[in-house]
């Protein structure tokens, strides 16, 4: 210890709080060791400088302005009602209430927690049955594409699984009904049709089908749905059904039944 | 000269023979056979993989016709029983080039089979398990019995039959003629959900059908009646635009 500097020390040592061996230690070492000296009486100076440095304190003056800006502001701000405090045999309402209070907290943010997972699921819930519709369509648009006819009445019959049909299904409905080489299938077709005549597409694929269609079941059944809706459209391709020699004779008597009402 | 004779008569005896030969063809890789007709067809089962065309005695070509190649729409005799068979990818497409007499065409129990009479044929179809469609575009009728697969039949003015085995429930069934009666056999546990439609027809049934009420009205004489029976299941739906209707329990 007597040959180590002990400048680490010297603060404490001056402060006289580090107990006596150690400070005789530091005293002998100080002795010999000019370098310890310097720093100790610098140290000193340092503290000195500090203990004899006054204070500024504020003066009664600027205390009685300041206690008057006060007033002035208090009285400006209009009257303070103090708040009655609490008599004792309250206390344990207001523990309750606090207690009460904390619960709610607890029940509402658990309640705000269940509602935005709520909200989550049901975000999720609707891309699944978004993804459910897409996957929907996509077998219902290939069964239709099917070599058999019972499979491909299937897909048209998969229209009910749909409230809101998009123009790319319509579509498919209306190319079965037009294109269709089997009888079954073209009237499926039109039956699943015949439920969105407030269609403009619709409406003119009927007056297309019915100036193609042999089939007298079909043909029967697209000229009550015209009529049903009043499409006038639908007189000139009559006419030309009522012209026809191979139309059957209860499609001419249908046609001559409804046609007044078109025209 | 005598043994000449015998010679020219076994030739001309084996020739004949050749004639009135069987057609048959193998039916691997065929997922449809496709048969059209004018004339009466009668289509029915057999234990091979293989397309069977009688020719029966009503088949026989005439005397003046030796030597020529009977011809249709259809195209040319390539089976030497009057008919002409075309394979198409997976559709073997089997068209009877005369216009009279019945053909007998017999296939495997399992086969996709489509039936089309152009003209006055009556179809007749019996014992298949695959899917079965009909159509008898004209004046022909529809008869099919003891099938489980899905029925897809059409006619204009004849009668369509149908009698089922037991019903796969996998694919939907529609039955509809404009003008013919339309009557099926079921068996009377079957499960399916019933749409059965009709303009001026009647229908009859022995099925429990509780047709949809409107009002505490039963529409039992609305043009459409939609039911189920055992608990629903295949959907089902026949439709006569003219003709009546006859649901029967098996």
């Amino acid at each position: 210890m007597e040959n180590e500097h002990v400048l680490d020390l010297i603060p404490e040592y001056l402060d006289g709080s580090l107990d006596k061996e150690t400070m005789k230690d530091i005293q002998r070492h100080l002795e010999k060791c000019p370098q310890c000296q310097q720093e100790t009486k610098e140290m000193e100076a340092l503290l000195k400088a500090f203990k004899s440095d006054v204070v500024p304190v504020p003066s009664e003056r600027l205390r009685s302005r300041f206690e008057e800006a006060l007033e002035a502001e208090k009285a400006s701000m209009g009257k303070v009602v103090p708040l009655p405090l609490e008599k004792k045999n309250r206390n344990w309402a207001s523990s309750v209430l606090k207690i009460a209070a904390s619960i709610a907290l607890l029940v509402a943010s658990f309640q705000m927690g269940s509602v935005f997972q709520q909200k989550k699921i049901n975000q999720e819930l609707a891309q699944l049955k978004d993804e459910n519709l897409d996957m929907k369509q996509t077998a219902m648009l290939s069964l239709m594409e099917n070599q058999s006819a019972s499979k491909r009445i299937q897909g048209v019959a998969y229209i009910d699984e749909f409230e809101n049909p998009d123009e790319s299904i319509i579509q498919a409905l209306a190319n079965r009904l037009l294109n269709d080489e089997n009888d079954n299938v073209r009237l499926t077709a039109f039956e699943a049709l015949s439920k969105y005549t407030s269609s403009e597409t619709v409406k003119n694929v009927f007056i297309e089908a019915l100036e193609k269609e042999k089939n007298p079941s079909i043909q029967v059944a697209i000229i009550q749905t015209l009529v049903q809706i009043q499409e006038k459209k639908a007189a000139e391709p009559m006419k030309k059904l009522l012209e026809k020699e191979d139309t059957q004779p209860f499609i001419k008597e249908q046609i001559k039944a409804v046609l007044p009402s078109l025209t | 000269m005598r043994k000449f004779t015998i010679i020219l008569a076994a030739l001309f005896a084996s020739a004949v023979a050749q004639a009135q030969a069987d057609y048959t063809k193998s039916l691997s890789g065929i997922q449809w056979v496709k048969i059209e007709s004018k004339a009466n067809v009668i289509v029915k089962t057999h234990n091979s993989n293989e397309l069977l065309i009688k020719s029966g005695p009503s088949v026989e070509t005439p005397e003046r016709a030796k030597g020529l190649k009977l011809v249709g729409e259809g195209g040319t005799d390539n089976t030497d029983v009057g008919f002409s068979v075309i394979q198409d990818g997976s559709t073997l497409i089997v068209y009877n080039l005369r216009k009279t007499g019945d053909a007998e065409i017999y296939l495997p129990k399992n086969q996709n089979v489509s039936v089309k009479s152009t003209w006055n044929g009556d179809i007749e179809i019996d014992g298949f398990a695959g899917e079965i469609e009909a159509d008898a575009q004209l004046n022909g009728s529809v008869k099919v019995t003891n099938v489980n697969g899905p029925v897809t039949a059409n006619t204009l003015n004849g009668e369509l039959a149908v009698t089922f085995g037991t019903v796969k429930q996998d694919s939907p069934i529609s039955l509809y003629s404009t003008n013919g009666a339309v009557d099926v056999s079921l068996p009377s546990n079957t499960p399916a959900n019933l749409s059965l439609s009709t303009l001026n027809g009647n229908v009859y049934t022995d099925f429990d059908i509780k047709a949809a009420e409107k009002n505490g009205m039963r529409t039992l004489l609305g043009r459409n009646i939609k039911s189920t029976i055992n608990g629903g299941g295949v959907s089902f739906s026949m439709k006569s635009t003219n003709g009546n209707m006859y649901l029967r329990k098996k």
